[in-house]
């Protein structure tokens, strides 16, 4: 898609997030309601300001920061061997983008390969985790809209079984479940054990067998299109203006993918498709993440039986803590995560030598969804804004950081 | 900067329109504080830079280097847009900014850049001229100082938060 022209105006003109509601003349009761910080449907903790003129929002204002842990600060006090399992807990619902994002910029800072085998587990894992990351998307999701799906705790379910299948793949490679701490500069630290392929494709028959089912229950169902069908519209100028990507710049009928437009790791190596939708609304955005998974899965049958022999590290053991050093340059490494673009900007020189960053800023990609919120929100019932939030998929701790 | 290769195109326009004469492989380019704007402008509509992709501002303390002069206290604010679609290329540029000097927003050329550069002036203290809304992103509204200072000790306290 050539974008060098400007884009479209979109149909409607876009929402005054800075309204002033002084000024404003309601038609029914002039109402301020506060969604959240704790409620289920934020996610985590996220507080949005909600300001109705009767069940119509006009205005709303979301304040983030609840769970602002000073990650970032953290990282500039302990030294690069020693970040990547704190950045796990950032984007709790796929570790390993966080790990892999992290140790893409330190390697491009250090100037460290990484070798093909490993590049390819990498792209494994990811896809895996993609896979995982949108199926408890989608559980989440049915939760959200709640009654309209039978309560919604019957694909929550279902969606968390096989969610822990792909987390038993993981746990039998690293031992871990979720906190991987898998990668390091150069590679990788586990290799995957023998029969290991075997299971993956068992699981992978299990999940794609099941995936009607899941389309039977959302997009396939009455109920959940009238809730989702034009409800929450991003067009693709204001997403791009935002910085939002992934998913929701797809849906909104923009063909950006990072896997195939900037390769890393082996996706030089594979077919990836990219899945778009034009309307923009959470239909789109569901059908577009829905596709995705199986697209996921698609990619690792294609990738388990070919993995490359050879090291999995391309680099000396870390065998004290401030070995790898740097002592000036920046660096910028960005990977197609489930919700977009995840990157780190990584800056040398920092404490211990130089073996600590001198700076670190973790660009979230859910940061950039949720401010599309004062954009989307007003103008929706009261009832839609729980949809739409949730059809930004947002992880509060990468969010806050 | 390492990771980032620039397009040939970018490196024309900074050369030509923006005065940068060097291009350091390992730094993104220098740009100075006047030209932030029409830069992000042109990048956009002459290049198809429409993403915007990140604000990262930096606080440097006073350095003094072997037999140099002293490199006084100052920031730098790194700005990144990215083009999309296939071939997706990333456009990033530093601004030096000297203490108390501000830099001017891109909040009304990008809507993204109101949480982003809102984030930066709450953890790095640095001042973003005709913003829309600069307020705290992260910390609570009442919080003193700026937490990502190289000056801003780790295990600062704090009374808790109620």
């Amino acid at each position: 898609m050539a974008m060098t022209a400007p884009l479209a105006a979109p149909a409607q003109p876009r929402v005054d997030p800075y309204l002033d509601v002084e000024d404003y003349e309601p038609e029914a009761d002039l109402m301020v309601l506060n969604l959240g910080p704790q409620h289920p449907s934020t996610h985590g903790v996220f507080h949005v300001k909600l300001y109705l003129d009767g069940e119509i929002i006009i205005k709303a204002v979301p304040y983030a920061g609840y769970l602002h842990r000073g990650v970032e600060k953290l990282c500039e006090k302990l030294m690069f061997t020693q970040i990547t399992p704190i950045v796990d807990k950032n984007d709790y619902v796929s570790p390993m983008m966080n790990e892999q994002a992290l140790n893409l910029a330190f390697e491009a800072l250090l100037g460290v390969e990484v070798p093909r085998r490993a590049r390819w587990l990498r792209t494994i894992e990811a896809e895996l985790q993609r896979a995982a990351s949108h199926l408890l998307w989608l559980a989440t999701f049915a939760m959200d809209l709640g009654g309209a799906l039978g309560g919604g705790a019957t694909l929550f379910m279902h969606c968390f079984r096989e969610r822990e299948a792909i987390l038993d793949l993981f746990e039998e490679v690293t031992g871990s479940r979720f906190h991987y701490n898998t990668h390091t500069i150069g590679g990788n630290r586990h290799d995957i054990t023998p029969g290991w392929a075997e299971k993956v494709k068992a699981t992978l028959d299990v999940i794609e067998a099941r995936i009607p089912e899941y389309e039977s229950l959302t997009t396939g169902n009455r109920i959940f299109v009238d809730r989702t069908r034009g409800v929450g519209v991003i067009d693709g100028a204001l997403a791009m203006e935002l910085g939002i990507t992934g998913p929701i710049l797809r849906a909104a009928g923009v063909s950006h993918d990072l896997r195939r437009d900037a390769p890393y790791h082996a996706y030089d190596e594979v077919e990836v498709r990219v899945v778009t939708e034009t309307a923009g609304d959470c239909q789109a955005r569901s059908l577009v993440r829905i596709a995705e998974l199986r697209e996921s899965l698609r990619i690792v049958r294609e990738m388990i039986d070919n993995v490359p022999s050879g090291p999995i590290c391309g680099h000396k053991p870390i065998k004290i803590v401030s070995q790898e050093r740097a002592t000036s340059g920046q660096a910028y490494a960005c990977l197609e995560s489930p919700r977009g673009e995840l990157g780190t900007f990584v800056i040398g020189g920092g404490a211990n030598k130089g073996s600590s960053p001198h700076r670190l800023k973790l660009r979230s990609p859910s940061l950039h969804a949720l401010s599309a919120l004062p954009f989307v929100l007003p103008g929706h019932n009261l009832s839609d804004a729980v949809a739409i939030l949730g059809s930004l998929d947002p992880i509060m701790g990468e969010v806050d950081r | 900067m390492k990771g980032v290769t620039l397009d040939e195109r970018v490196v024309a326009l900074l050369s030509k329109k923006f005065e940068v004469g060097e291009f350091d492989a390992s730094l993104p380019p220098l740009v100075s504080r006047e030209r932030h704007l029409p830069l992000a402008r042109a990048l956009r509509d002459e290049l198809g830079y429409h993403i915007y992709g990140f604000c990262v501002a930096t606080h440097w303390l006073e350095t003094t280097p072997k037999g140099g002069e002293p490199d006084p206290e100052h920031f730098e604010v790194s700005t990144g847009l990215r083009t999309p679609g296939p071939g997706s290329k990333l456009a990033v540029w530093r601004i030096r900014l000297e203490l108390g000097e501000a830099l001017a927003s891109l909040a009304h050329e990008f809507a993204g850049a109101d949480w982003q550069e809102r984030e930066q002036y709450d953890l790095v203290g640095v001042y973003f001229d005709d913003h829309p809304d600069l307020r705290r992103l992260m910390m609570p509204e009442d919080w003193e100082g700026h937490p990502l200072r190289k000056d801003y000790a780790i295990d600062t306290g704090c009374a808790p938060w109620r």
